[in-house]
């Protein structure tokens, strides 16, 4: 487990550089913030002058030892548009998308892991297929074709939730429903694969109780599928920063801020807020893969594949358990 | 009975007096920075008002210009270039002090002798005749000129010349006695100034609150607070009014008007906003350097069918690039630009055009209503008479870009003449002249100095037309409608735009709004 935690950790750091330097060198590739933010009727001198202001003169190499430096001593520089401090600027976006984020994960765990097992068990009943059909509405249907639809059904004809902002808890409900819709299928999927698998029929065969089965042999093996997915939908969340989700409910959150700094070159937002997020990409994955090596025993055994990039191979059948299944969560072999 | 009638009356009155007026604003967008000298955007434009005030005001419930006191109580000329203005004693900035000469002073130098490109841009198009303002006493102020203005009134309201604080601008950053530019930065995101509502709150693209300043010199503000939240999403911000997250929301496409017209909680009130959407032309393209090209582009274009279509008939395609605002300089007689397919093919052919290839170069993400709408529509009617044109989304700025042939713009009017709006964009040496996509020559330079200092009505109006004329045969640009503007709101509110003030003013001041009794 420690040697997992170290090239976890290692794998991190090396990460974590690749991106700042990417970042650093693709914002500017693409076209410098005068022409962006004060673009209009300004004269050759005016731009020059402001280029000077601004520090874009100093060569690249300077300009980038600065914003390396920026990680020892905590100076990040000024926004270029709103002149202020850019760690206050996406301080200020990063929690509430965080809050989204944490919500969405803790709606997933406690109703649409229970749900998606239900389905699962029960997929030839008419519960299981009733939560089936919403699952997968909740995957197949758009983030915004989704949000719309609550906004409308909920404010618009209802008028029983908010819409605008992250002022109460009221405010969280539709937005982290839509972050937390495709998730269930995915639980549910997991669940339908361990459920076939021949260590179940063995386990039910050998006389334990059904629900003993489920729960241990069952989400015991669709946990590791259950995580990486989580994981990277997670990662992928902190990464857009749910744009479409922030723009339907006016959330404060990175997203918009990101895209907004992108579109008029505001170096310093951009790159920091880039480089925040990745940040918590990376925290994330190395939380998923912790939890996937207290999950699966083979990770805590060296295997070095990545969790969270693909998805895990259906149980491998040990030589030295014959036929039976590897011992994962099960009774040993 | 009587005694029954007064405890009524006076419960009634009390409860008005204690019953606090808040108000929520959803808007379309929100500023990043609130500085109203460098700023002549159409986001911040909404707020300023509110929070400010100009030496000189006017009547914002008329289209004709009728000048009030604003901050100066009296004003005259003291010779052809100087005026004497006396201020209003006992004004209170925000932030409790006393507004002097000296801050006058500042506020006008502060612009008119700017040394910092975003301030000089905005000095350069609008306020380069004046020359610097001086203080006479603590209550008289002069300003200077530099050759006789007849627009004097008109460019003393002007948002630019809003007063500010001098000593608290100053004390922002670095010396607190000098001004710099990090000052102007500092300011920009903690304004203060003279208006009914002081900034307590200012959240760069997210939020602003405004609170009632008691030390208003005016009629009281009729809001204890007002607070405009940044709602991007149309849908939301009209869900957010029935809901009761808002009672007003700006930026409602046409298309949306049928929705609230059948809501029976909710209202629309609109206005045709002052200013045109236009399409600007690169003159100096080598592809378009042939003036018969670009007049073909702009006669291939049936302004009125994209009225219909777009906008319900409620824009206004204008013959000319003229509105009912310039007062006498009004010239709705004047044909500068219409629609007549035939001639475009015509000139087409005349100029030997070989199917080239027109950008339209469109803002991308979307930033003009139906900006989109009508670019796909101008295509195919360009298509009609044979012109190849094709929209390219461009996120940055492309007027200074040599390569950009076509791009859609805003002209607003900035002040009720069309110096206020012709003039900002395409006077000699101006912004558009500046960036290389336009040219003027001695001709047209001889007819802007009669139009721009003549001092007869009948003198500026003779040159206008000439400029016009001029615009005709060799087209930079053309206005394609004066857009219809509507904002929603709940049926309790009394408020609509009011047609004297620049584009998009968000308007709470005494007067201006008021609340339905139930």
């Amino acid at each position: 487990m420690l040697n997992l935690a170290l090239r976890t950790l290692l794998r991190m750091a090396l990460t974590f550089f690749v991106i700042v330097t990417l970042v650093f060198l693709v914002t500017r590739l693409t076209g410098s913030p005068v022409d962006f933010v004060l673009g209009e009727g300004l004269t050759a001198e005016d731009r020059q002058i402001l280029i000077r202001y601004y520090a874009l003169d100093r060569p690249l190499w300077d300009q980038y030892m600065a914003f390396l430096r920026g990680f020892t001593d905590g100076e990040f520089g000024l926004s270029f548009v709103e002149r202020r401090p850019v760690a206050q600027i996406v301080a200020e976006r990063i929690w509430p998308s965080l809050q989204l984020l944490i919500a969405a994960v803790s709606v997933t765990l406690v109703v649409a892991i229970p749900l998606g097992i239900f389905a699962a068990v029960w997929r030839d009943r008419w519960f299981g297929s009733a939560v089936m059909v919403l699952a997968f509405f909740g995957y197949a249907i758009p983030d915004f074709v989704l949000a719309v639809f609550l906004v409308l059904t909920f404010s618009y004809w209802l008028n029983w939730l908010p819409v605008m902002g992250n002022g109460t808890a009221l405010h969280f409900l539709m937005p982290t429903a839509v972050l937390s819709a495709a998730l269930m299928r995915f639980t549910r999927n997991a669940m339908l694969d361990v459920l076939g698998q021949d260590y179940m029929r063995t386990a039910l065969a050998k006389g334990l109780p059904e629900h003993r089965v489920i729960l241990r042999h069952g989400l015991g093996n669709a946990w590791i599928t259950i995580l990486s997915v989580v994981g990277l939908k997670l990662a992928g969340l902190a990464a857009s920063g749910s744009v479409v989700v922030e723009a339907v409910f006016s959330w404060p959150g990175i997203g918009e801020l990101l895209v907004r700094s992108a579109i008029q070159r505001d170096y310093p937002v951009l790159q920091f807020g880039v480089v925040a997020v990745a940040l918590a990409v990376i925290v994330i994955n190395m939380l998923t893969d912790l939890a996937y090596g207290l999950a699966d025993p083979r990770m805590r055994q060296g295997a070095g594949r990545c969790p969270s990039c693909t998805p895990p191979p259906p149980p491998a059948r040990s030589a030295a358990c014959g036929t039976r299944p590897m011992p994962c969560s099960g009774p040993p072999c | 009975m009587k005694h029954l009638l007064i405890a009524t009356a006076l419960t009634g009155a009390l409860a008005g007096a204690v019953q606090a007026r808040d108000l929520t604003v959803a808007a379309g967008n929100m500023s990043s920075y609130l500085d109203p000298g460098c700023d002549h955007s159409n986001v911040g434009s909404q707020f300023y008002y509110n929070s400010f005030d100009p030496l000189i005001h006017k009547d914002y419930s008329k289209v004709e210009q009728v000048f009030v006191p604003g901050l100066a109580t009296e004003w005259a000329l003291v010779s052809p270039t100087t005026m004497e203005l006396k201020l209003r004693p006992g004004v209170q900035f925000h932030n409790g002090a006393t507004m002097t000469a000296d801050d006058v002073v500042f506020s006008v130098n502060r612009m008119v002798q700017a040394d910092f490109p975003p301030y000089q841009v905005r000095m350069r198009d609008r306020l380069a005749n004046f020359d610097h303002a001086e203080k006479v006493d603590d209550l008289t102020v002069r300003i200077h000129v530099k050759r006789e203005e007849p627009l004097w009134e008109t460019l003393l309201n002007l948002q630019q010349l809003f007063i500010l604080p001098e000593a608290y601008v100053k004390s922002l950053k670095g010396d607190p006695n000098a001004l710099e530019h990090d000052d102007y930065e500092a300011f920009s995101l903690a304004p203060v100034g003279t208006g009914p509502y002081r900034v307590a709150e200012f959240v760069p693209g997210q939020k602003l609150v405004g609170e009632r300043h008691d030390g208003f010199w005016g009629d009281a503000a009729p809001l204890d607070r007002v607070t405009v939240v940044n709602v991007p999403e149309v849908a939301s911000r009209l869900t957010a009014l029935r809901t009761g997250e808002a009672q007003i929301a700006t930026n409602i496409a046409p298309d949306q008007l049928a929705l609230i017209d059948a809501d029976p909680g909710l209202k629309a009130e609109g206005m045709l906003t002052p200013l045109f959407h236009v399409n600007i032309f690169n003159v100096n393209h080598p592809r378009l350097k042939d003036a018969r090209i670009r007049r073909a582009l702009s006669l291939a274009i049936d302004r009125d069918l994209l009225n219909e279509a777009l906008w319900l008939g409620k824009a206004h395609v204008p013959a000319s690039h003229t509105m009912v605002e310039f007062g006498d300089l009004y010239m709705p007689e004047l044909t500068t630009f219409r629609y007549d397919p035939e001639e475009a093919r015509r000139l087409l052919a005349e100029a030997g055009y070989d199917g080239f290839e027109v950008t339209y170069d469109l803002h991308s993400p979307s930033y003009y209503t139906n900006d989109a709408l009508a670019a796909q529509a101008i295509m195919e009617m360009w298509a009609a008479v044979g012109i190849n044109g094709k929209i390219s989304a461009e996120p940055k700025w492309t007027g200074n870009d040599p390569e950009m042939m076509v791009r859609t713009r805003s002209n607003p009017r900035y002040f009720a003449d069309p110096f206020g709006s012709f003039g900002v964009m395409w006077a000699p040496n101006g912004p558009s002249e500046s960036e290389g996509r336009y040219n003027t020559d001695a001709g047209f330079a001889a007819a802007w100095e009669r139009f721009r200092f003549g001092t007869t009505v009948a003198e500026r109006k003779e040159a206008y037309a000439e400029m016009m004329a001029r615009f005709e045969q060799d087209p930079p640009m053309l206005p394609l409608y004066r857009p219809y503007a509507s904002l929603a709101m709940t049926k309790d509110i009394n408020w609509k735009p009011q047609p004297g003030h620049i584009p998009y003013v968000l308007d709470f001041r005494g007067g201006a709004i008021s609340f339905a009794s139930n």
